[in-house]
């Protein structure tokens, strides 16, 4: 399953006609979803989206280097505020602001990479933490970043705002569009980085760093990297975000987002960028939909309601939801270690092998 | 690999079922019922506020169990966002959108309104009584919003008028929380105090989180205060109240509403919130009123498992005028008719303050009544409904 006889089978993006087909018409799927989903689910598709984003960049960080990070809530706030913030303040386009929050993003990256040489495990996670809850407060406190009540999003210009330039675009449907093409370049640019000797190379840092040393793998440069792309995807994520709620407060980029993040990867499997994306489509689906309307479903509902006003709090059904993320998520990590991506690859595996 | 097509094109009709079901969003209302809906923090930091969804709730119960509102029942959604404003735009996407709803009631939290804000006004659906006082929800006026909460500006001045008038203080000194919340109670305060020429002894911010407040209080302790005025938020206010025990200060507390639920502060300060005073935009839980009499015989009845507290009222209190524009209606139901009921609401008052709305002006009252913690959390009354004659809103 999955083997390679040489080195271009492996650098392939498409495997095998069937898999290029069928690629083909997820991407047409995708790009036709608003003709046939209702408006209110695009909404929740443009969170899915921006998860997806940043899920697949902190994979590279935490599924390939083998670091953690409990501060990508913090890359993502930058992403948010330094896009919009420059945006209000310089008059500058989307793609030109989203681009530099990035890179603002990606330098703070750099520098938590830094301490992220001599940390592992706890202590790194330790660090990365200190660092999301840091961004959190210095921007509550500056009043440029609106301060505690937050701010709000300035009109999406593609083109050069209050000139005759100006494009702007309005709505969930086009923010969309936008967000899938942007999360399209950004999945196939982590898929290809993996490709290449840099991957390979964080790969091999996270199998064994004293070996990848050895082998002549310089771990400041590829660890500092490391955050830093990742930080960048995180970035990019953030600015989009910014853009779909179109409302945000430091508040909004808590200690809990961070650890979201990271369930995301863990729960969709470590190390593939597939995996990736199938977790932060689960846990952001989970989060956001699951069991929100279960109350009024036929017969089912009912029985719910009085379950949980039996046992649990008042608060009815809200209990369920949390209690079956959480049982999700537990079950996944227990009985599938290899997360979702695992899963994954046993239905393929069952399909080639069928009947047998 | 035949098998691999047969296991998309499964799943593809898999996605496509639910999604052509449900197409077209329906309007807000029928013949038989009126959708209502709320979204509140059911589950997360925010979770004790969440009775203020639940309160609207017994409400409805009551208005459905008195026959509706001329032949329509009021079907009440209630959605939980985690106090996330991401969430709170995802649940009022999917109620406005797929369930059809001709209004919101309530909703907690300023950043949660703030996110949606627009979005219902392009929708055109009427938001009554946001269950913040946020000035961007009344000025400039929005059309389909309409406020009943205070404005914590408003409830500075007048606390600020009780403290130096019927508490006699010498020494004020003012405690916040460095965001608009704390900065606009101070405002008020600040231009109550310049007319009597006063200046408070000490003014001191807290910022949202933070978990030592050993040099603040000694500040108010050295200032010799004798009153202190507080606009914070609950974790705030009980770190404030046990350091100050811890090192032997024992101001008069006078505090905003938002920490006028006497039962649960009583119960997390360990007893130390007996004698505080606060504000309150309703009456005491166990005032003798027909119609707290009533509504209390109803929550025995429907939710028996509720807490008779302050913010499950509150539910009650910022949907009621919403309530009364229904009734005034008639039959006839439509938003435009809607709107106009709620612009002509005058003086309107059951449990809550007084609420008035022009079409120029939203913001539905100035009024607080003044409370204190009486012993076990209970509530005991000291002032009765005040409006703030220093309002500047008003004079617009």
């Amino acid at each position: 399953m999955d083997m390679k006889r040489d080195y271009y089978e492996d650098i392939e993006l498409f495997k095998s006609g069937t898999v290029l087909v069928w690629t083909i018409v997820l991407l047409l799927f995708l790009f036709t979803l608003p003709l046939y989903l209702p408006s209110y689910n695009i909404y929740l598709m443009n969170i899915i989206l921006v998860n997806v984003i940043l899920a697949v960049g902190l994979n590279i960080l935490v599924g390939y280097t083998g670091q953690i990070s409990l501060g990508h809530a913090g890359f993502f706030a930058v992403g948010a505020y330094g896009t919009s913030i420059i945006m209000m303040h310089l008059h500058v386009p989307f793609l030109p602001a989203i681009i530099i929050a990035a890179l603002i993003a990606a330098f703070l990256g750099f520098i938590i990479g830094l301490p992220a040489l001599r940390l592992e495990g706890p202590y790194l996670a330790i660090a990365t933490l200190g660092f999301g809850l840091t961004i959190m407060h210095i921007i509550g406190r500056w009043e440029v970043f609106g301060g505690r009540m937050g701010i709000t999003a300035p009109p999406l210009d593609l083109g050069i705002p209050n000139s005759s330039w100006s494009f702007v675009i309005k709505g969930d449907v086009q923010i969309y569009y936008l967000i899938l093409i942007i999360a399209i370049l950004l999945v196939i640019g982590a898929r290809n980085l993996m490709k290449t000797r840099v991957g390979r190379a964080f790969m091999s840092i996270r199998d064994d760093d004293i070996a990848a040393e050895v082998m002549g793998v310089n771990l400041t440069i590829f660890k500092t990297m490391s955050f830093a792309v990742s930080a960048f995807y995180a970035g990019i994520a953030g600015g989009l975000y910014g853009f779909v709620v179109t409302f945000f407060d430091p508040f909004s980029f808590n200690l809990i987002l961070s650890i979201i993040f990271l369930v995301m990867v863990v729960v969709g499997g470590l190390g593939s960028v597939l995996g990736a994306i199938m977790g932060a489509i689960l846990i952001t689906y989970l989060q956001y939909d699951l069991l929100k309307n279960v109350e009024n479903l036929p017969y089912i509902g009912g029985v719910l309601v009085a379950i949980s006003k039996q046992w649990f709090t008042v608060i009815g059904l809200a209990n369920f939801a949390g209690i079956a993320l959480g049982i999700i998520m537990i079950a996944i990590v227990i009985f599938e270690p290899l997360g979702m991506f695992g899963i994954w690859i046993r239905i393929k595996k069952y399909w080639k092998t069928w009947p047998f | 690999m035949k098998k691999i097509w047969i296991a998309f094109l499964l799943i593809g009709t898999l996605f496509m079922t639910p999604i052509l079901a449900d197409a077209a969003a329906k309007p807000g209302f029928d013949d038989k019922e009126i959708r209502i809906a709320q979204w509140g923090p059911q589950t997360g930091p925010a979770a004790p506020w969440g009775s203020v969804a639940r309160g609207s709730g017994l409400l409805f119960n009551v208005v459905n169990e008195q026959g509706g509102i001329h032949g329509r029942k009021i079907k009440y959604f209630i959605r939980d966002d985690q106090y996330n404003p991401a969430q709170t735009k995802a649940v009022v996407k999917e109620l406005v959108e797929r369930e059809g709803v001709f209004a919101f009631v309530g909703g907690v939290g300023g950043a949660c309104g703030l996110a949606v804000m627009d979005y219902l006004s392009e929708n055109k659906i009427i938001w009554v009584g946001p269950s913040a006082a946020i000035t961007q929800f009344v000025f400039p006026v929005k059309p389909y919003l309409f406020a009943v909460y205070p404005l914590y500006e408003d409830e500075g001045s007048i606390l600020a008028k009780y403290v130096v008038e019927k508490l006699q203080a010498k020494k004020i000194a003012f405690f916040y929380q460095n965001d608009a919340y704390g900065k606009d109670g101070l405002e008020g305060a600040k231009k109550r105090l310049a007319r009597y020429n006063i200046k408070f002894v000490e003014e001191l911010s807290v910022e949202p989180g933070e978990k030592d407040l050993s040099s603040q209080m000694l500040k108010f302790k050295n200032s010799g205060a004798d009153v202190v005025i507080m606009f914070v938020n609950p974790t705030a206010a009980v770190i404030a109240l046990k350091t100050c025990a811890t090192i032997g200060y024992k101001p008069q507390w006078v505090s905003s509403n938002t920490l006028s639920d006497y039962g649960l502060m009583f119960k997390i300060t360990g007893g130390l919130w007996e004698g505080v005073i606060t504000g309150a935009f309703g009456m005491t839980p166990t005032a003798d009123h027909p119609l707290m009499n009533m509504y209390r015989e109803a929550g025995k009845k429907y939710t028996p498992e509720e807490r008779w507290g302050t913010f499950y009222l509150a539910g009650i209190v910022f949907a009621d005028p919403l309530v009364e524009a229904l009734k005034r209606v008639g039959p006839k139901l439509s938003t435009e008719a809607c709107l106009k009921a709620l612009n002509s609401i005058k003086g309107h008052q059951t449990i809550g303050p007084k609420v008035t709305w022009t079409p120029e002006i939203h913001q539905g009252t100035d009024s607080i009544q003044i409370q204190k913690c009486g012993p076990g959390g209970s509530h005991i009354l000291l002032q009765d409904w005040t409006a703030n004659d220093m309002a500047i809103w008003k004079k617009k």
